[in-house]
């Protein structure tokens, strides 16, 4: 387990509880609050290539959303058996629940069977040191099972149930995100050729996000409740980022999963190409060398991602920006507005 | 395949696996439907172990016994022939030597070639002794090291040399074994709350390591990797990331 100082507590606005295309915005309407050294400004989303210049690279996440959460039986009666991450077809860790909006643990046993979208399972193990997640062997296809009887995984803040295609980005290429890689979402494919027209670069990373339910608490006092997830820096990729640092262009991450990835390939100071599970931790004690900002949204008090963002700008300039954030009321979670945040002085 | 056309369930060896990381292990796979054989020098928590797991229905063989000596060696390879295959060898029994742990210039030459025998000799023989089965199946050999192996921490020098040899065992084992299909691994567990780890600190707290299960994400994602993919590599189970070649 990963013990770390917690983030003290930041500003929290109001969430989204549907996506702006339910509320009369373009998937590119969403704010946009940039930050950098010297203050913070309100845009559009769709400014977005005003705000970036040529030879810029933004790396986005291929990983498209799978609908994981499956309605399960149990010994206990029904629940929610949400997959997070899948270490091989017959073997995954997923998060049983109560309901979208009631989480667990819940009191399952190992060597316990249940029936998870008509597929019969047998919980393996507790997750180590994480008691709401469970690792699952399925005695069937659950790839299959989602996509018959599976639905995108909700909490209790969403209006309803969304279809899939809500949770899905422009970028989405490869299933296995338990949850949208969001960051993504107010991309459009006008926006991205005029980014690609104005000379801006894009290059992908894979990396299958897992539940996001969890938060500081989850593992025990003062553990980030890190647990691995699948990623992949394709050669490629690592090769356009030291192009773009070459011509001193700014490699953006878009979002956290991005940072996540390209952290975890980073060896001597360079991102290699690289392939695995990580549960590298980013915080303020592990400054972040790969990227240069990062385009995210507005993330919850006590979730890793902010600390994340703490390790990219510092304490007091990431609680600078959530006071703008809240007190402009800008949208947190996944169908919110967006946050454009530069690590170094914005010329 | 049986007579009757249903397939065998796999089988995984595990050595010193009564408690601790073996133990672990043990229940971790028979619950993904590994039939296991167990092994130990300490017949009553093995003994425990095996009943406990019979319990859940669970197809299970122990074999008490030594694994640095011939005959116990001889009756894993027997058990082996009982189950019919062996898909997975878990070369964990590990033997710390004289405790408290002397500097190596004071290390008996005798507790050393007593450590080398349970931590490199024995290995390979059960390798050799099980590599027609692990040829059959295509199966896989773990090699549990120690970071020990490359540490160089006063007081760990036997161990952390038996450790290193075991580690270059594996790495040409795997070379070796290409060609077969047999993948070889060596594995740095990490520091953990064990009997073993107890014994290198007499009379001190060691409660602030976890508990073995904390290695069982590192098993869930190495046993899924092909092969051929991990082979020949060496991986830490509490690492913050597991990699494979791009």
């Amino acid at each position: 387990m990963i013990a770390v100082p917690e983030l003290p507590a930041m500003p929290t606005g109001p969430g989204a509880d549907r996506p702006p295309e339910e509320r009369g915005l373009s998937r590119d309407g969403v704010r946009l609050l940039v930050s950098s050294e010297r203050g913070e400004t309100s845009r559009t989303f769709s400014d977005l290539d005003e705000l970036l210049r040529p030879g810029d690279l933004l790396v986005v996440n291929e990983s498209a959303t799978v609908p994981a959460s499956l309605p399960a039986r149990s010994r206990l009666g029904p629940l929610l058996m949400n997959l997070s991450t899948s270490y091989g077809a017959a073997l995954w860790v997923a998060e049983p629940r109560w309901g979208p909006g009631q989480p667990g643990p819940l009191p399952l046993e190992p060597g316990e069977t249940l029936d998870v979208g008509g597929v019969p399972c047998t919980l393996i193990a507790p997750y180590p040191g994480i008691p709401r997640l469970v690792f699952l062997q399925a005695g069937g296809d659950l790839a299959h099972a989602m996509q018959r009887v599976g639905r995108p995984i909700r909490y209790g803040y969403s209006a309803r149930e969304f279809p899939l295609e809500a949770y899905q980005t422009e970028f989405a290429r490869v299933p296995g995100s338990a949850e949208m890689p969001s960051a993504g979402r107010p991309f459009s494919a006008r926006l991205i050729e005029r980014l690609r027209a104005k000379g801006v670069e894009l290059a992908p990373i894979v990396l299958h996000a897992g539940v996001s339910s969890l938060e500081f608490g989850d593992a025990g006092p003062g553990v980030a409740p890190m647990y691995p997830e699948p990623f992949e820096v394709p050669r490629d990729t690592a090769e356009a980022i030291h192009r773009a640092r070459s011509r001193c262009g700014r490699v953006i991450a878009v979002g956290t999963t991005v940072v996540r990835a390209l952290e975890s390939a980073m060896d001597a100071g360079r991102v290699r190409p690289a392939r695995g599970f990580t549960r590298v931790y980013i915080g303020p004690m592990r400054p972040v060398r790969s990227v240069d900002g990062i385009l995210t949204g507005f993330h919850d008090a006590r979730s890793t991602h902010l600390s994340m963002l703490a390790a990219l700008v510092g304490v007091t300039r990431l609680r600078r920006a959530y006071d703008v954030a809240a007190r402009e009321g800008y949208l947190w979670h996944e169908f919110g507005d967006s946050h454009l945040i530069f690590s170094d002085p914005v010329t | 395949m049986t007579a009757a056309g249903t397939p065998r369930p796999p089988v995984a060896l595990i050595t010193g696996a009564s408690r601790g990381l073996g133990a672990v292990l043990a229940r971790f796979l028979v619950n993904q439907g590994f039939a296991v054989i167990l092994n130990a020098r300490g017949s009553p928590a093995l003994e425990a172990l095996a009943e406990e797991l019979r319990r859940g229905g669970h197809d299970v063989e122990s074999v008490a016994g030594d694994v640095s000596e011939g005959r116990t060696q001889k009756a894993l390879r027997a058990a082996v022939d009982r189950l019919g295959r062996l898909d997975l060898l878990v070369n964990n029994a590990s033997e710390l030597g004289p405790a408290p742990l002397p500097s190596l210039v004071e290390y008996p030459p005798g507790k050393l070639e007593g450590v080398f025998r349970v931590n490199v000799i024995a290995p390979l023989s059960l390798i050799q002794e099980l590599l027609p089965p692990l040829r059959a199946s295509q199966g896989r050999v773990v090699n549990i090291s120690s970071d020990a192996a490359l540490g160089g921490y006063p007081g760990w020098g036997g161990y952390g040399a038996s450790k290193a040899a075991l580690d270059l065992l594996s790495l040409t084992l795997a070379h070796e074994l290409s060609d077969a299909g047999v993948s070889v691994v060596s594995v740095d567990p990490g520091d953990m709350r064990t009997s073993l780890h107890q014994a290198a600190y007499p009379g001190q707290d060691i409660s602030d390591r976890p508990m073995p299960e904390v290695t069982v994400p590192f098993w869930a994602w190495l046993l899924n990797q092909p092969g051929s993919l991990v082979s020949g590599h060496r991986f830490q189970a509490q690492a913050d990331r597991w990699e494979v070649p791009v």
